[in-house]
């Protein structure tokens, strides 16, 4: 099999702009919520934008949602408000209106907004992420926002009041790539999202994913096809995440650095993941198929080639290939 | 020949440094050697003396005991030491004679270094020291757990018991019992065994009777007395008053055997019971007037003592057992062929004491080749089967037998309606480890899709080529991928049995078990850290050189 066409496949049957009605459901409640918090907290607030995957054009369509930042000004909440004042008053703001329609929930630094299934069974999720510039209006001139942090992300504990970061700076490190190879970081990011989604108990998160890919282009020649450039940023992550003296920085904040997120032995299990993939597809192309499966509500369908195949079909009357026994 | 050999050893032993033989060797009526030695105590003017055996088998082993014995009663004192006088040692293989005699001397040295000079005492318990002795020419043996109960000093009262399979203990008959509960000198019941609830529901019950002591009934600290008078200082009149009643009122049973129980405390936490065979009619007591008031006596009469065993469940499963996040989780087993029985009779050796069953099949004699049922239960249900195997082997697994309507209605029918998919999932959710080992494809398919604790699935190509094991979530797209994809399910060698419609896979129980095993082996491996992360695996086997088998994981 040609692994390259199965990815390309993987990618096209993942893209966002497939689910289409769930797409269009999300920009409208974004659009929604968006306009309720400017409304409330008026000229406290810069405008809000979107910040996860859709904003970076890595989101896939198995599993995905809004993440949207709300910069506040920093005496939004009186010159000596805190962030944890922050945090709880757009939380309030945001259950007491939303609390009959969806789940408001605290998140780690966001509030979670998932509202209940609709006519259709969709469900549309939006995550809130409160964050105050630094100085009285810095924010025009740096972007800089500081978070609260709500229970313990990595290294930052519980209540902590300072997880200082640049949103649009994360935003822009794919962003502002060359055009080619903007592309094929994106592909292997959704590619490494779709695995993800596949994995029991995958310890690295989405952002997580998304920088080491960055830095994997940056520090190998990832090159030729589809299958070779994926390849070479699973041999990447394989050889680097265990190493000790490997960092991972965030664009937005360089004194945080993501590597942090992940405990020694997780790093060990993200190592090993690889190991096994990459090991798993040389033994056989056909294992790629369920590392990174396609999407197969937007598979279209193959014309029926009616070989007399003994897959899944059944044969005369032996059974198909895929009878188990035991 | 004797005489050759007696020259050999009287000149290998005369040869030894330190040591003088005090008896000259000779051959005994049995052909034994025998002889007395003297051994000198390193760095001290004292000497110790032995007598000398030495089997006919020596240099070799006698079954799995030394063919040599040094004893002397004088040290029974000492740290192993038996009731005979000889010295208890564990020494290495040796065939050849000369090398083996030196071998012996030094582990005695070792001996009188360690128990002797410096009066070592072992950090673990051994028990009192007795050998079991027949009543009427039958061999008694009363089984117990731990209790949550706390017995006082000179507490006394009945105990039940169900009687188990008779047996052959060498050469006479034993007859096998379970201690289920205590009770109080007037019937009420006090604590009870913590055995199964199959165990605790055996008919065939019988009474005995217990007292507990504070002390253990011990000489020397570790041989078991020997006579009832020995007891006498041990006991109070209480106990006397109750076992003459005992007598009384059960004299239509005379000269039937009665179980008397004595218990004691052998560390903090445990105690343990030694029984006495009594024989009714005839119980070793007198009464006699003192100072005008009758009392109760132990008479002289040895003690007939049974065997004992604490079967609670840590040292049931002391020599080996599964990590504890397996044995002390609630399983299902959905399918009991060859794979499902195989994994329901290792989980339960292994310790787990939780296993439910479900399957719709019926056993039938040529599923014995190669799983876990017998023949004798000709044809039946196999979870009917299977859990009378499993309570064979464990007396604390509970096995639940579920409606293989999980199978269809539960599962297929329910298929598409949302909210009994969720009651599906809510029973599952019971369960802290699915193991389907069905091979139900469409079931599988409808499992991938709930939300349950931990689902492994257990499959193998035909002729037992591989084993796929799927350990992740939603791991049905992986399953069949295998299968259809990746590795070779050789479908033209079926094995077709005459006159059945539906041909099945070639493989014998050894092809499979040493799949099995292994899967069960590699997942209690990662299941027992939780630093590892279990994966869904693949064995793949290979026969073209020597055989191997290869874990491949995902």
């Amino acid at each position: 099999m040609d692994k390259s066409l199965h990815l390309d496949s993987v990618i096209k049957t993942h893209q966002i702009t497939k689910e289409e009605q769930l797409l269009n459901k999300h920009k409208d409640k974004n659009k929604e919520v968006k306009e309720a918090l400017e409304q409330k907290y008026e000229s406290n607030i810069y405008s809000p934008f979107n910040s996860g995957s859709y904003a970076k054009n890595t989101a896939i369509n198995t599993k995905f949602d809004f993440d949207m930042v709300c910069p506040f000004k920093r005496n939004a909440f009186g010159s000596n408000g805190t962030l944890k004042q922050m945090y709880e008053d757009v939380f309030d703001f945001l259950y007491e209106k939303y609390k009959d329609d969806a789940n408001v929930r605290k998140q780690k630094v966001s509030i979670g907004i998932e509202f209940f299934a609709d006519e259709d069974g969709d469900i549309v999720k939006i995550d809130v992420v409160p964050g105050r510039e630094l100085n009285q209006d810095q924010y025009k001139d740096d972007e800089n926002l500081n978070l609260y942090v709500y229970y313990k992300y990595g290294n930052f504990d519980q209540g902590s009041e300072r997880i200082k970061t640049n949103v649009q700076a994360q935003i822009k490190n794919i962003k502002d790539r060359a055009t080619k190879e903007k592309d094929s970081i994106r592909k292997v990011i959704r590619l490494l999202k779709v695995w993800k989604n596949t994995k029991y108990n995958s310890p690295a998160k989405s952002f997580f994913l998304e920088l080491i890919t960055i830095k994997a282009f940056d520090n190998k020649d990832v090159s030729g096809n589809l299958w070779s450039k994926l390849e070479t940023v699973l041999q990447y992550i394989r050889d680097e995440v265990t190493g000790e003296s490997f960092t991972l920085k965030d664009p937005g904040n360089g004194s945080n650095d993501l590597i942090d997120t992940l405990t020694t032995t997780e790093r060990q299990t993200l190592s090993d993941d690889m190991k096994n993939m990459l090991e798993r597809i040389e033994d056989n192309d056909e294992n790629i198929k369920t590392y990174f499966p396609e999407n197969s509500k937007f598979l279209e369908e193959e014309e029926s080639d009616n070989k007399y195949e003994n897959k899944g079909n059944g044969f005369y009357s032996n059974p198909p290939k895929n009878e188990r026994f035991g | 020949m004797i005489d050759k050999r007696l020259n050999t050893i009287q000149q290998f032993f005369s040869e030894l440094n330190g040591i003088s033989i005090e008896t000259s060797f000779s051959s005994d009526l049995e052909f034994n050697i025998v002889g007395k030695i003297k051994v000198p105590v390193e760095s001290t003017d004292d000497c110790l003396f032995f007598d000398v055996k030495i089997y006919p088998e020596y240099p070799l082993k006698r079954m799995d005991t030394e063919s040599i014995t040094f004893s002397n009663s004088d040290y029974l004192e000492y740290g192993h030491v038996m009731g005979d006088g000889s010295i208890c040692r564990h020494t290495s293989h040796q065939t050849d004679l000369k090398k083996k005699i030196e071998i012996d001397i030094n582990s005695l040295k070792r001996w009188i270094w360690k128990y002797y000079l410096n009066k070592d005492n072992d950090k673990h318990y051994e028990h009192l020291i007795l050998q079991p002795k027949e009543f009427k020419g039958n061999h008694f043996s009363f089984l117990f757990t731990e209790v949550d109960h706390i017995f006082s000093n000179q507490q006394f009262g009945f105990f039940e018991y169900s009687k188990i399979n008779n047996g052959l203990y060498h050469e006479k008959i034993i007859f096998n019992n379970v201690i289920q509960e205590f009770r109080d000198s007037s019937s009420k019941k006090v604590t009870e065994c913590k055995w199964s609830s199959a165990i605790k529901q055996l008919s065939n019950k019988d009474l005995g009777i217990y007292v507990f002591l504070d002390n253990p009934p011990a000489k020397m600290g570790k041989f078991i007395i020997s006579n009832w008078e020995d007891l006498e200082g041990l006991v109070n009149q209480n106990l006397h008053n109750f076992l003459y009643s005992v007598q009384k009122t059960n004299l239509k049973l005379n000269g039937k055997p009665i179980p008397f129980l004595i218990g004691y405390r052998i560390s903090d936490k445990e105690i343990h019971w030694q029984v006495a065979i009594l024989e009714i009619g005839k119980f070793p007591i007198e009464s006699y007037k003192e100072d005008k008031v009758w009392k109760g006596g132990f008479i002289d009469e040895d003690i007939v003592w049974g065997i004992t065993k604490n079967c609670s469940y840590d040292y049931f499963f002391g020599r080996g057992r599964l990590t504890e996040n397996i044995t002390k989780s609630k399983i299902l087993i959905i399918g009991i062929g060859a794979i499902g029985s195989m994994v329901a009779k290792t989980l339960t050796r292994c310790g787990c004491t939780s296993i439910d069953v479900v399957d719709y099949d019926i056993k039938e004699p040529e599923n014995v080749c190669r799983s876990e049922y017998s023949f004798l239960s000709g044809i039946c249900n196999k979870v009917d089967d299977l859990s009378n195997e499993l309570f064979l082997i464990s007396p604390f697994v509970e096995v639940g037998i579920i409606n293989p309507i999980l199978f269809h209605v539960d599962s297929k029918i329910a298929q598409g309606l949302n909210s009994t998919n969720t009651e599906l999932q809510k029973k599952l959710l019971h369960y802290d480890i699915i193991i389907d080992c069905s091979t139900d494809n469409d079931l599988l398919y409808i499992l991938s899709k709930l939300e349950l604790n931990r689902l492994i699935t257990l499959s193998i190509t035909n002729n037992a080529k591989d084993l796929v094991c799927s350990v992740e979530p939603k791991s049905y797209n992986w399953v069949m991928n295998q299968y259809e994809n990746v590795l070779e399910n050789e479908m033209e060698n079926l094995h077709n049995p005459t006159g059945c419609w539906s041909p099945t896979f070639k493989a014998s129980y050894s092809d499979i078990n040493t799949l099995v095993q292994f899967a069960i082996k590699h997942i209690n491996i990662k299941l027992s850290d939780s630093n590892k992360n279990l994966r869904n695996f693949v064995l793949k086997t290979n026969e073209s050189d020597v055989f191997s088998i290869k874990l491949d994981e995902f």
